[in-house]
């Protein structure tokens, strides 16, 4: 079907001039080029994705646009309007650009119709009335338009992330359509990264609205990480490398090698994985026996030293709960956990990293370090609890030690002074990992460890996550990345309503063999 | 920090901290401001006299920053200090006037009064997780209404001058000594909070609870534990309040809450910009006292010092909240190039 699209839209699209043309964009922050002249073409009727590792340049490109920065050279044609760089605070958005940031900018007690009528450029400004039949009337018709089965009186609390993500889109594409009646009847519209928070069944009901997007007209440019949702939804994609443009392509019969070795630069070398595990009578490093918690149900779990465990699921099945619950940091409602064969009493962070169990957690903004401190000081935390004893805190030891683990981990920057926040994400990903691996624990529980991670990073931390399996850790990672279970993991297990439903080893975890497992589950 | 020093060349380029010339603006200002009081009153303001009392009449209030200096470092604000300053300063006098207590079990009972209000500050909040905020705010209410009753809401005067003796008088070079036991105490927060994992931890705690939790850092334990210190600490400021006034009144307390606020977070923009840190609170108390005391030589009546204090809190929030912003902002470029 993809295909078909696909072609439709190439041939339609190609006679027509492109709706938005990015020339020779150039940006440097504090003398340090960040883009070195960018182009990029959307034309009426495509989605058109943007990839490049992270530092490429693509979020400042959007930033760019939408006036967080101003460029320092090039031109932007929008609608068939040239306009020259500076473009001031307000960016493309009064040449008609529509943008949906990653966060979706929704607020959450507010309902559905009320971020729809009282947009900027809303009809109901300043002490002017609003006509909230006529405003509703309108929603809900885009909303039928768009197939959204929404309520407009809705708050965004009530709405699932991809409902969200939906009304984020619709409410760009409604604003743009009361504005522009002059204008051509394409819209451009700006997607910087909204599937990252979503679960990945439902990333096909905003896609379907893309693809009316498209199939209407508009000209859609979607920032993403994920290859395979681009190989998916787009009808071209361009690819940023090192703040330039290294190419763009028409998806159609494109591989995802093909994009990785454009976002890369090279090609892609894979992993390799571990030998089969043999297992000895030692009992396993962390067990569960029959835990429950929100959701997980009377679960059973052994992890045993040298192997990697992958836990997948669909979203709500439980299995993001699981490194929570293993690792104390999320009580359990009834069950027991078990070092090294011995059970535990009161499970709890503390008493886990005593026995040498870590937990790196999903949400590395507010759970993983503390963004306004040090890369030194975040990487410290573990041993100020068991190091330091004594009345004074060895700081030339342990900054000593993250200069090591920062270099040897390829952190950039390589200073432990840097401020943890400002590091981009693979990079704080990378120095946790270090943090943890420093205190050479025995079990490490991976919480999607790669989210919002670029494919550079993402390489890296599989190798040394390889590493120290090698060395007899042993590693669970919970994850609804499948390409992520199949280049690491020895072997998965599907949750499926708090239990284990299937468990897939060795070269028997594919994609295909994954994701039947998990959806398969969801029909009985 | 010293380990970055020390690193080979190689890395020294990248290592090296980013220069912020913004953390001295404030000792600058202070310098300008005591070099134009100088100019504007010679007579008066330059002199042993009044450096003297400048810097003694800061004791009380620089330990009673300090105290609440900790449960800000955590996150968690104490607005009981004040109460629990004068009710120790009561105890104080009720035990050693009233009832013949020798003067320094009395400010023990005092000090231990104080830590006492921090117990049950830091119970509420731990066992209930109810907002600090309101918590301190209801307790220090509870604590003014006991002194009242402890002192039937009069004046006691006649403590023991043995108290006035050891922080008020005996200077050394000029300076009454309880400076000097001010001083003493900022190293000591200083050490703690820079030099142990103690004071490492309650760091954590106050910048992202969940990060700290997930470390096996004990959260409640550390902020029960900073709320009951800034409650011992409030104390002790209120047995050196005794000894400075020689006596007790219900009332006069109150009147260091702001200032205390003030100098925590003005000192917050010193040095270690975006931290609470005791030698900005140090910086920051005496650059207050000089602005005041500067401009009541100059003939400024009293309500310049609620103008100073409650100025000096706000542009400091306000001055916090650029710099983060500039700071984000760095962040944002550096994440986007």
């Amino acid at each position: 079907m993809t295909q078909a699209v696909n072609t439709a839209g190439d041939s339609g699209a190609a006679t027509l001039a492109p709706l938005l043309r990015v020339k020779g964009l150039k940006k440097s922050f504090n003398g340090v080029p960040a883009l070195h002249g960018v182009d990029i073409d959307v034309r009426p009727g495509e989605v058109h994705g943007l990839l490049g590792a992270n530092g490429s340049g693509k979020s400042t490109l959007i930033k760019i646009l939408a006036g967080f920065h101003d460029a320092d050279g090039g031109t932007v044609t929008a609608h068939g309007n040239e306009v020259s760089s500076p473009f001031g605070p307000r960016g493309l958005r009064d040449q008609g650009l529509g943008f949906v940031h990653q966060d979706l900018g929704l607020a959450l007690s507010n309902t559905v119709l009320e971020h729809m009528a009282l947009d900027r450029e809303g009809t109901s400004q300043g002490w002017a009335r609003v006509d909230w039949k006529a405003e509703r009337a309108r929603v809900q018709e885009l909303l039928d338009r768009f197939e959204i089965d929404v309520d407009p009186s809705a708050t965004i609390d009530m709405l699932t992330p991809v409902q969200r993500a939906m009304v984020a889109v619709i409410r760009a594409v409604g604003s743009q359509e009361r504005t522009s009646k002059d204008r051509s009847p394409g819209q451009i519209l700006i997607l910087d990264e909204p599937t990252v928070f979503l679960p990945r069944h439902e990333v096909g009901l905003l896609f379907n609205v893309l693809h009316r997007l498209r199939d209407r007209g508009d000209a859609v440019l979607l920032v993403s990480h994920d290859l395979d949702e681009i190989l998916e939804v787009t009808n071209r994609v361009t690819v940023f490398r090192n703040g330039r443009t290294a190419g763009t392509r028409s998806t159609e019969g494109a591989t995802r090698d093909d994009l990785v070795q454009l976002i890369l630069g090279a090609r892609d070398e894979h992993v390799a994985k571990g030998k089969a595990v043999i297992r000895d009578d030692k009992p396993p490093l962390l067990a569960a026996r029959k835990i429950r918690g929100t959701r997980v149900q009377d679960l059973d779990l052994d992890l045993f030293s040298g192997e990697v465990v992958g836990i997948t699921g669909l979203a709500g099945s439980g299995f993001e709960e699981l490194p929570d619950l293993l690792f104390g940091s999320k009580a359990l409602v009834s069950g027991s956990l078990e070092h090294g064969g011995q059970a535990v009493r009161k499970p709890s962070p503390v008493k886990s990293m005593d026995a040498g169990v870590v937990l790196i957690p999903a949400d590395r903004k507010s759970q993983g370090g503390a963004l306004e401190l040090s890369v030194l000081e975040n990487m410290s935390v573990p041993f100020l609890a068991k190091q330091a004893k004594g009345w004074r805190v060895p700081w030339g030891a342990l900054g000593k030690q993250a200069q090591d683990t920062c270099h040897r981990l390829n952190v950039v920057p390589p200073n432990p002074q840097a401020m943890f926040g400002h590091l981009s994400g693979g990079n704080q990903q990378k120095a946790l990992l270090g943090k943890w691996m420093d205190t050479q624990p025995l079990v490490m529980l991976l919480n999607e460890p790669t989210q919002g991670v670029d494919i550079g990073a993402r390489r890296e931390i599989f190798k040394l996550i390889r590493a120290a399996v090698a060395q007899g850790m042993a590693v669970l990672c919970a994850t609804s990345d499948y390409e992520q279970l199949v280049e690491m993991a020895d072997r998965v297990l599907v949750v499926d309503e708090g239990r284990i439903r299937a468990e897939l080893t060795g070269d028997d975890i594919t994609k295909d063999a994954l994701a039947s497992a998990v959806y398969a589950e969801e029909a009985s | 920090m010293s380990t970055t020093e020390k690193a080979p060349p190689a890395t020294r380029a990248v290592a090296k901290k980013p220069a912020e010339p913004e953390r001295f603006a404030l000792l600058g200002v202070w310098a300008v401001l005591i070099v134009a009081f100088c100019v504007i009153v010679p007579e008066t303001f330059p002199t042993t006299a009044n450096i003297s009392n400048m810097l003694g009449s800061q004791v009380t209030l620089l330990i009673l920053a300090l105290a609440l200096l900790v449960p800000l470092r955590a996150g968690d604000y104490d607005l009981s200090v004040a109460s629990t300053l004068n009710l120790s300063t009561v105890v104080v006098a009720v035990l050693n006037v009233n009832h013949g207590f020798n003067i320094w079990l009395s400010v023990l009972l005092a000090i231990g009064a104080g830590a006492l209000v921090g117990v049950v500050n830091g119970t509420i909040v731990t066992k209930f997780a109810i907002d600090p905020f309101i918590v301190t705010l209801g307790i220090g209410t509870v604590v003014q209404g006991l002194i009242y009753y402890l002192s039937d809401s009069m004046t006691i005067s006649g403590i023991d001058r043995k108290l006035s003796d050891v922080v008020l008088t005996q200077p050394f070079l000029s300076i009454p000594i309880g400076f000097y036991y001010a001083l003493a105490l900022c190293f000591g927060v200083w050490y703690v909070f820079d030099h142990t994992a103690f004071g490492q931890r309650l760091l954590f705690v106050g910048q992202s609870r969940d990060v700290a939790r997930l470390n096996g850092v004990n959260v409640n334990g550390l902020r029960f534990t900073s709320l009951v210190i800034s409650g011992a600490l409030a104390g002790l400021a209120g047995a050196v309040y005794a000894g400075t006034t020689a006596s007790a009144d219900p009332v006069s307390g109150a009147a260091f809450l702001l200032p205390a606020f003030a100098a925590c977070f003005l000192g917050s923009t010193v040095l270690k910009i975006g931290r609470f840190n005791p030698w900005g609170t140090l910086i920051a108390v005496y650059f207050l006292v000089t602005g005041i005391t500067g401009l009541q030589l100059m003939g400024a009546q009293q309500y310049v010092q609620q103008l100073f204090y409650g100025g000096a809190l706000v542009i400091a929030v306000i001055l916090s909240k650029l710099v983060r912003a500039r700071g984000e902002r760095k962040r944002r470029a550096q994440i986007a190039a």
